[in-house]
């Protein structure tokens, strides 16, 4: 072979590397950024699961239904165990943490809790339970999941009034999160009513008229 | 000017010209590759498109639900075939009872090269007295 062949080959070999050089570059390539497409459809994703949330009643579910814990230990009478159920079935799912939210209160007076005059509600648990089985049919599975339920502090002086609860599924080594949307709802009480039962709580007047919002914020995450 | 040897300079010849066209083979294949993703991603949002569309605008019952009503979805359709899109849209229970199906069914193993894109959202369906089903609304794009 002469050393014009071997330059002619050296040519190509040399053209044959840029060749696959610009293969790389566009197997590697993406036309499209993924992280932006992945939180364009988690943001939709979230948004719908909050809407329908709202239009979706408990029935659907099998029904959500409660305890009342009016009862002493000693006064545990089946029939009167039993007239102490609330069912909820037809309450959308929404207004289910609106009234979880209603029900436990949080109210701190000068630093300390105040515990509410009454009766200790058996709402929480079974209604995380509940939630969890929905959010899990509904979105385990396509993302990992955070619901958060709270109310915006209210600051009446020496009184402060909040509610703050989660329900989740994720994955706890995910580093980054999807999305967050948020609806806001308001309690389904008066504000007069409210500030009765906060005063009555204190045994002290208000000069402030509460005006609770509940923030429902859907946080979707890698699952 | 020297003669081509038959021997040693055609042998070289013919092993460059085989790595180019392989090489050439892989960039062509590269390049399918890189427009097939760029047409997943493109009917991924056409898709989130149309069922953001459907949900929000085309089958609204009240802001957050939506009724079955197929005459809605006909014109709909009609006016996305007039720009050659191709589609299917579903609302189906938790359960997987379909409710609603509309245009033709998708295989996914049919257009094995640009199979058909689909995305699905919650949504909850009107019913009688106010009340409300939860269901998932899915979109499958097709041939374009």
């Amino acid at each position: 072979m002469n050393e014009q062949g071997i330059g002619y080959i050296a040519d190509m070999l040399v053209f044959a590397l840029l060749i696959s050089f610009a293969s790389l570059l566009l197997v590697g390539a993406s036309p499209i950024d993924p992280k932006i497409e992945s939180t364009r459809y988690a943001a939709s994703f979230a948004q719908s699961t909050l809407l329908a949330l709202q239009h979706s009643t408990a029935d659907e579910f099998g029904g959500f239904k409660y305890q009342l814990n009016t009862l002493s230990s000693e006064l545990n009478v089946p029939v009167l165990k039993g007239s102490t159920k609330r069912n909820l079935r037809h309450k959308t799912l929404v207004q289910l943490l609106v009234e979880d939210a209603l029900l436990n209160l949080h109210i701190e007076a000068e630093g300390a809790e105040v515990k509410p005059l009454g009766p200790s509600w058996g709402m929480k648990s079974e209604l995380r339970e509940f939630l969890k089985g929905v959010l899990d049919k509904l979105i385990g599975g396509r993302f990992g999941y955070r619901l958060i339920v709270r109310s915006l502090p209210l600051d009446l002086g020496f009184v402060w009034v909040y509610f703050e609860s989660e329900i989740k599924n994720l994955n706890e080594d995910a580093q980054r999160k999807l999305c967050s949307e948020t609806i806001v709802a308001t309690l389904p009480i008066s504000q007069e009513e409210l500030t009765r039962r906060i005063q009555k709580m204190l045994d002290t007047t208000l000069e402030l008229e509460p005006d609770i919002a509940v923030e429902i914020t859907l946080e979707l995450w890698p699952s | 000017m020297e003669q081509l040897s038959v021997g040693e300079d055609l042998f070289a010849a013919l092993a460059v010209v085989g790595l180019l066209v392989l090489f050439i083979a892989a960039l062509a294949h590269s390049y399918h590759l890189y427009g097939e993703r760029r047409n997943a991603y493109e009917s991924f949002n056409l898709a989130l498109d149309i069922a953001e569309d459907i949900k929000n605008r085309v089958l609204t019952a009240s802001p957050g639900s939506i009724d079955l009503t197929v005459n809605k979805l006909e014109d709909y359709f009609k006016l996305l075939a007039r720009e050659g899109i191709g589609l299917r849209v579903e609302v189906r229970t938790l359960g997987g009872e379909v409710l609603l199906a509309r245009g033709p069914e998708q295989n996914p193993l049919e257009g094995y090269f640009s199979p058909p894109c689909s995305v699905s959202l919650p949504v909850a369906v009107a019913r009688d007295q106010g009340s409300a089903q939860l269901c998932e609304l899915v979109v499958w794009v097709g041939e374009r």
